[in-house]
């Protein structure tokens, strides 16, 4: 019984260091528009982060004593995480609910939470006084139980290390590494599991974050259910943010998709359009109930009250109905248009609570720099360069290799 | 405590309850309509030649043997019997051939007839032990009588019972045949998808469309070896 099991595929005799320095080089036109746009910012957004790290925070963002949370924090790491948050659904939708027809686009929408989780939580590292002190909640140099960072901390490193197992098995596929794919492959579900645990809790606990600062958010947006309510909208920000960027990537990466995971995109995108009309009904019940229990109605005759009802109304309750419609009448361009008014919704939603609603009382308002603005698109910038090169050479969107039913 | 205020959670109780009320009033229709199949889907399912249980044809009187057979007692104390419409519109059109002449005496479980398309075939095995009265001569002049009226014209064969009680019970009646008829829909698409493994992407296609519905006449775009183990899986007289 002396199977030859080939511990890795041979690449043409190249060694893997070969391989790896070759897989470097760019792959398709360089002076593309996306790059041409992307590099300067990455290039200034990089130059910043080194200003900001020899002269203090303050030397390129408008924070202040009285609103210490700004742009990166509201928009990066807490908008960012909401939408990061169609991984732990898609992989509870195939893996446990076992509804396979999603299976063709969990690879990448995993691959998209773990590289949002990577760099939201790197750019979490911008806003710290000392950013050293970040590995404290873990190695216990003072873990900091009472606050809820301790939590979000520990969070984010176990669905870091949860995500990159659920990925590494593209990993092993591109390495032709076969022993470590078929160990990976096992450890998916436990993953997942553990994955979609996580999820749930830090989902709410960035919203948790919020609770202790109930006399600096305006009432119309504080209450002690914005957990609840930042668990709920990240299932359809999740699933939003898998519609607009699948339809990109659908467009980008058009090569690499089979004829028919092509056929199937249509079909996946209106299932996701029916699953975010139904979310997004529980949800708007959910905040109708919460803004009854704060007693606030007068509140709305103001102009926070309008914008709070623009959040509401026009991002809420109409993009729910665009999908309940698109999905009936199988109008894919509407089911779009419908992902990309939420997504805008749930950015409005968590701006208003951490930066807008927030010290919206204040004698200056805190209006972000344009560098901090600058630093943002960097680092969305830089993920998205690191998608594309995962794309073009891992079994993302293409379909794996050959050797990879003969190991099942 | 600075800046303590205490806000009685319970002043909007009723208003609460109301609304949750309305929500999950309001949530019924909402999942209904959004769920509800609109009547030009299901035309159009029918015109694309989507196979589904909705539009098979299964006369509620007649007995269904496991082989997909059915027998029907006249009142003369004959019994007829055929093939049913989901091996039909499994199969697509298909040439019948006759293996035993009338006059024999066969028992259930017993090979009747072949059923034979460019060179695939299936045997069709008795649900019934009897007598052989007669064959349809319908059937060798028009092919098509198969498959357009199964239940009617289309019978294949008219059988003397000589155990009838016993043999109908066996078989699904009414409701029960409806049921077993849609899970058999089913354990067909369960099938196609373990035997479609080792076959091309574009076999696939050409049976099932991308979201999981079923086309008409699966069978007759797929080869000899995949028509061998229908007969194995669901035309086994051993089921019988």
């Amino acid at each position: 019984m002396n199977n030859n099991y080939q511990i890795a595929v041979d690449h043409d005799g190249k060694s893997i260091w070969k391989f790896l320095i070759s897989e470097l080089k760019p792959k398709g036109k360089f002076f593309t528009l996306f790059n041409i746009i992307s590099l300067p910012i990455m290039l200034l957004g990089l130059g910043l982060i080194v200003i900001r790290f020899i002269y203090g925070i303050g030397s390129i963002t408008n924070l202040t004593q009285e609103t210490p949370w700004g742009l990166w924090i509201g928009f990066d790491v807490v908008t960012g995480v909401a939408f990061a948050g169609g991984a732990y659904v898609l992989t509870f939708m195939v893996y446990i609910l076992n509804v396979h027809k999603y299976h063709s686009i969990v690879r990448v929408t995993v691959l998209n939470g773990f590289l949002a989780y990577v760099f939201y939580a790197g750019a979490l590292l911008l806003d710290l006084g000392r950013p050293w002190h970040v590995v404290n909640p873990i190695i216990g140099n003072s873990f900091g139980v009472s606050s809820v960072l301790f939590l979000v901390a520990w969070h984010f490193l176990l669905y870091m290390i949860a995500q990159l197992i659920e990925f590494s098995p593209a990993i092993a596929e591109w390495l032709g590494a076969k022993r470590a794919h078929k160990i990976l492959s096992g450890m998916t579900i436990a993953a997942v599991i553990f994955g979609i645990t996580l999820s749930t809790l830090h989902q709410s606990g960035l919203g948790a974050l919020y609770l202790m600062a109930k006399d600096k958010i305006h009432p119309l947006w504080y209450s002690e259910f914005i957990p609840i309510m930042f668990f709920v909208s990240s299932v359809f920000a999740g699933l939003s943010m898998v519609i607009f960027e699948g339809s990109i990537s659908h467009k980008v990466f058009f090569s690499q998709i089979s004829e028919k995971n092509h056929h199937a995109q249509n079909n996946i995108i209106r299932g996701l359009a029916k699953i975010c009309a139904g979310t997004m009904f529980a949800y708007f019940f959910l905040k109708l109930l919460v803004f009854i229990h704060g007693q606030n109605w007068d509140l709305l005759n103001t102009p926070m009250g309008y914008w709070f009802l623009l959040e509401m109304l026009g991002f809420v309750f109409l993009p729910m109905t665009l999908f309940f419609y698109s999905y009936r009448t199988n109008n894919t361009t509407l089911i779009k248009v419908a992902a990309i008014l939420t997504m805008l919704g749930v950015i409005l939603n968590r701006l208003n609570v951490t930066v807008i609603g927030f010290r919206w009382d204040a004698a200056v308002h805190y209006i972000p720099s344009w560098m901090e603005l600058v630093v943002t698109l960097a680092v969305i910038f830089t993920e998205i360069w690191i998608f594309r090169w995962v794309i073009n050479r891992m079994p993302v969107l293409r379909d794996s290799p050959s050797w990879v039913n003969e190991n099942k | 405590m600075d800046g303590f205020s205490y806000s009685d959670i319970f002043a909007t109780k009723g208003i609460e309850y109301l609304v949750i009320i309305a929500f999950l009033a309001l949530l019924i229709p909402f999942w209904i309509v959004l769920n509800k199949q609109s009547k030009m889907t299901r035309q159009i399912q029918s015109t694309l030649g989507v196979l589904s249980a909705k539009i098979l044809r299964i006369p509620q009187g007649l007995f269904y043997g496991k082989n997909h057979t059915w027998m029907y007692m006249e009142k003369t104390g004959a019994a007829k019997v055929g093939l049913d419409d989901l091996l039909l519109h499994l199969t697509g059109k298909i040439k019948f051939r006759y293996l035993k002449p009338p006059g024999e005496t066969i028992n259930k479980g017993d090979l009747l007839a072949e059923i034979d398309q460019e060179g695939k075939l299936l045997r069709i095995f008795s649900p019934v032990s009897g007598k052989i009265l007669d064959t349809n001569s319908l059937l060798n002049d028009s092919n098509g009588m198969l498959n357009d009226d199964p239940y009617g014209k289309g019978w294949i064969y008219k059988i003397k019972p000589s155990n009838w009680i016993e043999e109908a019970n066996t078989c699904y009646f009414a409701e029960d045949a409806t049921n077993w008829s849609a899970k058999e829909l089913e354990r067909f698409k369960d099938f196609l998808a373990r035997t479609m493994k080792d076959y091309t992407p574009e076999t696939a296609m050409i049976i099932m469309q991308d979201g999981g519905e079923l086309l008409d006449h699966s069978l007759s775009a797929l080869p000899d070896e995949i028509w061998k183990d229908f007969q194995n899986e669901f035309l086994n007289p051993d089921q019988l």
